[in-house]
């Protein structure tokens, strides 16, 4: 029971939620998404980016001492990484300004006089000529041809060396600005802006089209995926650029987003729901009526059990509605081996449709939810605060919840992405070792039964957050229950902020790692709460099922949270999110509740089993 | 710029003519010449007259020539359509360069093959392992195409 998985802790109790007294700013959806992540990142827009990079730089020039153009080149070349700079530079300065061309000025005979370009060949009086560190002069139209070239052939202008073939030192930024054209001086700023994001491991771009904004990751970034919340509402991973996917990988959600896409699923449904005509060889797609068919292209009749010509069925057949050579054959094993593909095919279909479904309602909810909570921020927030006498910095608290229902509907939906990854035929574990199956059942089975718990959490806050505040809205119910709501809203966001957490957090660990901090056997009895309430037992919602009833059913767990939450009671028949394992949620307050032998909420004092 | 450069390169070349090479236009168009590089006495294209054909692009000298073999040349880095791998006519060419030395990396091309960097992997794979063929058939091609 003690384990670091339970759905309660302190700081689920309301005097720890002081979310009402914060400023609360209706533009800024952004912040509003940001509960369930736990990396530390920053949103910067096009001007604050440049004060990132100005910052950066800044730090290295106070401690190199050279320009900071010269800056921005050393630590192009070290990717952005000042701390590997930093050593290096003091390790072997030399080396560091030869590698980026940042020589010591060479000696000049004098700065008067006349020279000849290099390039055009024609003398020049020398102040109207420029040169690197290296003093290789050259006129100005010849750098500007030179250096406008370089910029129209991308960002490798940045690191731009003398024309003089063999000299290695760095075509400074001051000549750059000095002679090229302004638009040219404008693509050479948009190629050190974008080498800051793009060589720069701890920054990328919002994939969102349109957004230029870019995000630095303020923790060190590994391969983690790492979900992040763009100013501009698009919400993406930062290791791979897709959609925001915890607690599901990376690799995980470029097959799923691939199969998704892939045209075989037509071709395996072709497969599973069709038969070719035994004459024409049409695919043929049953979808009601008796075995005897006629093939509306060729005409010709046969039987769909076993595709032999209809003519040849009757009474010595087993008759015509049942076809008994296909029986026997079925039964001898020796249907064809097509049967048996297709079988499988359908099989495999299933499968996929099962998750794919639930992926893509849970996605179109999202989507659904996002929009309804700019339409509660936009319009509703206002008529809110009329109708219950409340200021509507006090109403942060119902975009909070479509915030979280959001954020929610997105990790329940990738987890069936990672359920069907998970608990496929080949299912590996997290060592990459297949697992043997008896130990997948049992893991799909508390995979599924922890989704289910986080489905029904959802399912509630998610009813809660439309129907009983839409209640309020037509004043169908009085206005002095609007306390109470807001206080059990707030502790339901809160609880299934919680738990999303939670799981998220455990499903990244493993779910071999999270199945053994239970203690690894899920049938010890030992887990099950002591006095969950009997009736309740058999047909509590995302309840796990008694072992008697789990060894019949098996898959029970997750549909039937989702259908409990779907009917979205909040009326909690039979004690609404209570648990076997002891801990039970109070469904007048939503408060989990970690004593089992308690008979009344610790924190409002309602009856156990009473609404 | 650029016909302004190409004119002076030529009459660089006319004044102070490189000892192995010479180069020209072609016909009145000053982005068309046409070179010749005698092939390099301590190398199987010795005694070989070398015809090569040189095109500037109009940004030329910031792009770089185009420049092409009309003999035909057996060696690891040039290729039967005539083309040469060279780096300065590729993502090491400078503005400072000029035609004459173009052509003088080419001679010392012909002197000194790289097969790491082949354009024809067969010639080079026969330059590394059996030298002595290589010789012989780059000098029999010689005979054959460059010289007369």
């Amino acid at each position: 029971m003690d384990s670091d998985y339970g759905y309660s802790s302190e700081e689920d109790s309301y005097e720890a939620m002081g979310s009402e007294g914060d400023s609360f700013d209706f533009d800024s959806q952004a912040e509003m998404e940001t509960h369930a992540k736990k990396i530390p990142y920053v949103v910067y827009d096009e001007e604050q980016l440049r004060e990132r990079q100005q910052d950066a730089v800044n730090a290295v020039a106070g401690v190199l001492s050279i320009s900071d153009a010269e800056v921005v080149r050393v630590l192009r070349q070290f990717k952005w990484d000042a701390n590997r700079l930093n050593e290096e530079w003091f390790n072997d300065e030399e080396s560091v300004r030869r590698k980026v061309g940042l020589l010591e000025d060479a000696p000049v005979a004098s700065t008067s006089g006349k020279a000849t370009c290099q390039i055009c060949f024609d003398d020049f009086d020398l102040k109207n000529m420029r040169a690197a560190r290296c003093k290789h002069y050259f006129c100005k139209p010849c750098w500007r041809g030179y250096i406008s070239n370089a910029i129209s052939s991308g960002p490798s202008v940045l690191s731009l060396r003398c024309p003089l073939p063999d000299c290695t030192a760095a075509v400074p930024q001051s000549v750059v600005k000095e002679v090229v054209s302004e638009a040219d001086v404008k693509r050479y700023d948009t190629y050190a802006m974008r080498s800051f994001v793009e060589d720069n491991r701890q920054l990328t771009w919002c994939p969102s089209p349109g957004c230029e904004n870019a995000v630095e990751s303020r923790a060190e970034v590994g391969t983690d995926p790492m979900d992040i919340v763009c100013k501009c509402g698009a919400t993406f991973c930062f290791q791979c650029k897709e959609e925001a996917h915890r607690p599901v990988d990376c690799d995980t959600v470029g097959k799923w987003i691939l199969k998704n896409s892939a045209e075989s699923e037509n071709l395996n449904w072709i497969l599973a729901h069709t038969k070719q005509c035994p004459k024409c060889r049409r695919p043929i797609e049953k979808n009601q009526g008796c075995m005897h068919m006629t093939c509306s292209q060729c005409r010709y009749e046969f039987c769909w059990l076993c595709q032999g010509d209809w003519k040849e069925h009757g009474e010595r057949t087993g008759g015509f509605y049942a076809c008994n050579r296909y029986e026997v054959a079925k039964k001898k094993g020796d249907y064809d081996e097509e049967a048996q593909k297709r079988e499988q095919a359908k099989n495999a279909l299933e499968r996929y449709m099962h998750y794919y479904q639930r992926w893509a309602e849970n996605d179109k909810s999202r989507v659904a939810a996002l929009k309804a909570m700019k339409n509660v921020i936009e319009q509703k927030l206002e008529l809110l605060s009329e109708l219950t006498a409340t200021p509507t910095s006090q109403l942060k608290f119902l975009p909070d919840a479509w915030a979280q229902v959001v954020d929610c509907r997105r990790i329940l939906k990738w987890t069936y992405a990672y359920g069907y990854y998970r608990f496929g035929e080949q299912a590996l574990g997290r060592n990459g070792a297949a697992v043997p199956a008896d130990t997948l059942k049992q893991q799909q089975e508390f995979f599924e039964f922890n989704q289910g718990q986080a489905e029904y959490f959802l399912e509630k806050l998610h009813g809660m957050a439309e129907k009983d505040a839409n209640q309020f809205l037509d004043q169908s119910v009085p206005a002095d229950g609007w306390g109470k709501f807001r206080e059990t809203l707030i502790g339901l966001t809160d609880v299934t902020r919680n738990h999303f957490d939670k799981l998220v957090q455990e499903l990244e660990k493993g779910i071999d790692t999270m199945l053994h901090a239970y203690g690894g056997d899920m049938d010890t009895d030992e887990l099950e709460g002591p006095s969950a309430p009997a009736p309740a037992a058999g047909k509590k919602k995302a309840a796990r099922p008694s072992k008697k009833a789990r060894a019949i059913s098996n898959k029970g767990t997750s549909s039937s949270g989702a259908a409990a939450g779907v009917e979205g009671d909040s009326d909690g028949e039979n004690g609404a999110g209570g648990s076997d394992w002891g801990f039970w949620q109070c469904h007048t307050c939503t408060y989990v509740n970690q004593d089992p032998r308690r008979h009344m909420c610790e924190v409002c004092d309602t009856p156990r089993t009473q609404k | 710029m650029a016909s302004k450069r190409i004119q002076k390169e030529l009459q660089d070349l006319q004044r102070d003519p490189p000892t192995s090479c010479s180069a020209g236009p072609a016909g009145d168009d000053l982005f068309h010449w046409q070179a010749t590089i005698m092939g390099p006495g301590d190398s199987p294209y010795s005694g070989g007259v070398f015809f090569v054909m040189i095109h500037f692009p109009p940004d030329y000298p910031f792009k770089p020539p185009k420049v092409q073999f009309q003999t035909k040349v057996y060696h690891p880095n040039v290729n039967s359509q005539g083309s040469i791998c060279l780096d300065i006519l590729k993502e090491q060419w400078s503005p400072a360069l000029t035609i004459s030395k173009v052509l003088l990396s080419i001679c010392s091309l012909l002197t000194d093959p790289n097969p790491d960097d082949p354009l024809v992997p067969e010639i080079a794979h026969i330059y590394k392992t059996d030298r002595q063929r290589y010789e012989e058939t780059a000098r029999e091609w010689t005979r054959k195409y460059a010289m007369g």
